[in-house]
């Protein structure tokens, strides 16, 4: 008799633990607000209520996932030094796919979610259509800091009324061209960014030189299919593959699109791109040799340059892109809904996204501020690189930046994009027929909307 | 009080005692793979409400291309990667069991290092042997006399599955050798001892001793491999990603990257789902078809 009753207790404890554990996870998950445990629930009510000034005996742990070589790292560990209550831990991802992904998997388990995010202008309006896993961070004053950002990067977060406010501004991309002073000159060009910017001051132009460069010395003139058809891509007129309105594909009607096409495989055919792919090996060996004069790459390329190519410093300027400018890139900070101290959250987002802390990032980093006033800031526009020859690289970007007119993306852009790259690698790589791979392309996007 | 009977009382022990397993496996298994069967039937972006779809997904599914092209390269590879790999196995085994080779230790350890490496890092190695300036373009190049444009390993409609192929071969070779291994030494002495006095040769013991007596674990390898070449992912999804896209091109595209693409490429989860119950079906399929060759193959004894 007792041993059974001891052997049913048993059995009813161990199923017990693992049936409230599993329940305990399914409470948490589905109202996170509720935290399971009842200590937790205590502490989030109490740093609710009065966030602003934290309890001197209660320390707030906020994790903060960021995206790539950004330096916010040095910025944090200065904020935890002087907010000993509010300890910020950063947690760094190199590949932007898989650090979106693993915000949407966590946002849709409701658990796992970090209180801020990092949050990429192409993946952007994935998270825009389900504004209730974020806090509105006008609800915590990112109203009264608005004007302070650049108009455009401040609406790509918005809701169409402007009620809604998913993210602060971080960086902007405005796309310049990377040019090598010394190739330039022993090609018989101006080697001077002016005297550079004019010579390719139309696509035309850039066409010219490219095939007479690579015409004499049989190498590359331009880096890689994918930055070339960016830039040009991104000269967009406010819309690439999808409309605002409604959405819906315009890739057909959009020139824009067709003449980036078209002048890659141009540049393809007749042999003065390079065959080096974005982000390989090759293509750094490239950057660190003499394999190519021009890169069309956003400001934040910078730090890539500086990194993968030191024997080539001091030999690179920053010249303007033919035709106007482009914008790729660029980031924003968000504070998913699961966060228990948006307050805080929202207190370090604005102090590190704000008009000094961008200017660190910039000298750092290169991550281009998207705070206006700094434009004409001494701070900013007296800052030179002597990796980019001594040049005041706040005012080469800036030029570009003033160029720059905002698109739109839609939820589809990355998966799109990818699918038109995908063609031109082809043409590339395999020598395919360019428009059997537009074609091919053009059904695939198709597709896409018709799941 | 109740009164159990000592049966019930044992039985209920018994229970007790695996129903951690059970319990685990209903939360981290069986729940995530019926609201897959579940998800094939909704349209769904991981953030906002599920909509019903029908059997859509399906139809999208089985009338994409691009899936059925990714069903042919992951027969291909697994054809070019399986075959040729468990036959090497099997011999690999045959001669490691034999008395004649010294430092059998050390070979089993050797040949079953590559199944313990972590795949990342082992498909980043490949990707540089099948680089343009790699050891595999230069055997091609120099031993074979093909051209360099003709072998393209990144974009060919060969090359690729060559590529992935070999990984695949390289990777597995000792985990299913350590199994034969093991067969083979369950074979007793004395049939090869009895078939040498009866005059059987090397060969002749190796087909009418060796291989009948191993056909459950030639069986066990091939469903092994039949599966696990069908979930074929790691090895063709970072060696395409050094080429710095988002996208697999079509031709390296498998059964699974086709399902991840569907799901955290371009966040259609019901059609992600879809494919997962495909594959499913596709796998019992050709874990029947495979067994039951395998099972004609040796004869019966």
């Amino acid at each position: 008799m007792k041993a059974t009753k001891k052997w049913l207790g048993l059995a009813l404890s161990l199923v017990l633990v693992f049936v409230l554990a599993a329940c305990g996870n399914s409470n948490n998950g589905n109202n996170t607000s509720n935290s399971s445990s009842n200590t937790g629930t205590n502490t989030n009510t109490s740093s609710n209520t009065d966030s602003s000034n934290t309890s001197k005996d209660e320390v707030v742990n906020l994790t903060f996932w960021t995206l790539g070589s950004n330096g916010y790292d040095v910025l944090v560990e200065e904020w935890n030094k002087a907010n000993p209550n509010i300890q910020v831990t950063v947690q760094n991802t190199g590949d932007q796919t898989e650090h979106h992904n693993n915000l949407l998997t966590a946002l849709s388990a409701n658990s796992g979610a970090p209180d801020l995010f990092h949050l990429e202008i192409a993946f952007v309006d994935k998270f825009l259509e389900n504004p209730e896993k974020f806090y509105n961070l006008n609800d915590l004053g990112a109203a009264d800091i608005k004007d302070n950002y650049l108009d455009w990067k401040w609406k790509q977060v918005s809701s169409a009324d402007g009620s809604y406010q998913l993210g602060i501004p971080t960086d902007i991309g405005p796309t310049a061209a990377y040019y090598r002073t010394d190739l330039a000159e022993a090609a018989g060009l101006p080697s001077d960014p002016d005297g550079f910017s004019a010579a390719i001051s139309t696509w035309d132009k850039l066409i010219e030189v490219a095939k007479a460069y690579t015409a004499s010395t049989g190498k590359p003139f331009v880096d890689s299919t994918d930055l070339l058809y960016n830039a040009l891509r991104d000269q967009s007129n406010g819309e690439i593959y999808f409309a605002q309105a409604d959405g819906s594909l315009i890739i057909e009607q959009n020139a824009q699109v067709k003449k980036a096409f078209d002048i890659t495989v141009q540049g393809i055919q007749e042999g003065w791109i390079g065959s080096y792919g974005l982000w390989s090996p090759e293509w750094y060996n490239a950057m660190n040799t003499d394999g190519f004069v021009v890169s069309f790459s956003p400001a934040w390329m910078g730090g890539t340059f500086k990194g993968n190519a030191p024997d080539t410093a001091g030999k690179w300027q920053i010249a303007q892109l033919p035709e106007g400018a482009g914008n790729w890139g660029g980031a924003f900070v968000t504070i998913p809904k699961e966060s228990k101290y948006p307050e805080q959250a929202y207190a370090f987002a604005s102090w590190l996204l704000s008009k000094e802390n961008q200017l660190k990032s910039f000298q750092s980093n290169g991550l281009f501020p998207s705070i206006p006033s700094l434009y004409n800031d001494e701070a900013f526009t007296s800052y030179t690189d002597e990796y980019f020859s001594g040049q005041q690289t706040g005012v080469a970007f800036g030029k570009a930046a003033e160029r720059v007119s905002p698109v739109y993306y839609g939820s589809l852009h990355d998966t799109a994009d990818g699918l038109v790259k995908a063609g031109l690698r082809n043409v590339l790589e395999i020598k395919a027929d360019p428009q059997e791979e537009w074609n091919n392309a053009i059904a695939e996007i198709k597709k896409l909307t018709a799941r | 009080m109740v009164r159990l009977s000592e049966r019930t009382r044992e039985s209920l022990t018994a229970y007790t005692f695996i129903s951690p397993f059970f319990i685990l496996f209903a939360i981290f298994g069986l729940y995530p793979i019926l609201f897959t069967f579940y998800l094939s039937f909704f349209k769904w972006n991981a953030l906002g409400p599920m909509t019903y779809n029908g059997f859509n997904n399906f139809k999208f599914v089985l009338t994409d291309s691009t899936f059925w092209t990714s069903f042919t390269n992951t027969l291909l590879i697994n054809v070019m990667g399986t075959i040729p790999q468990l036959i090497c196995a099997l011999l690999l085994a045959v001669v490691l069991n034999s008395a004649l080779l010294k430092g059998k230790q050390i070979f089993r350890v050797i040949y079953f290092l590559p199944n313990i490496t972590s795949i990342v890092a082992v498909t980043l190695i490949f990707s540089v042997l099948f680089s343009s300036e790699g050891v595999a373009t230069w055997i091609a190049t120099s031993i074979f006399g093909m051209d360099m444009e003709s072998i393209s390993w990144r974009a060919g409609f060969w090359g690729p599955k060559i590529a992935i192929a070999t990984m695949v071969f390289w990777r597995w070779l000792g985990y299913n050798m350590i199994i034969y291994l093991a067969g083979l030494q369950s074979i007793p002495g004395d049939l090869y001892e009895a078939a040498k006095i009866d005059g059987a040769n090397a060969m002749v013991r190796l087909t009418q001793i060796t291989l009948p007596l191993m056909k459950p674990f030639i069986i066990f390898t091939v469903l092994m491999s039949t599966i696990g070449g069908l979930q074929l992912f790691t090895e063709p999804y970072v060696y395409f990603s050094q080429s710095g896209s988002a996208t697999t091109p079509k031709t390296g595209i498998t059964m699974v990257i086709y399902l991840y693409s569907e799901a955290f490429r371009t966040n259609f989860f019901g059609t992600a789902a879809a494919t997962a119950v495909v594959l499913f079906f596709l796998t019992i399929v050709f874990s029947l078809v495979n067994t039951f060759i395998t099972n004609r193959l040796g004869g019966d004894q």
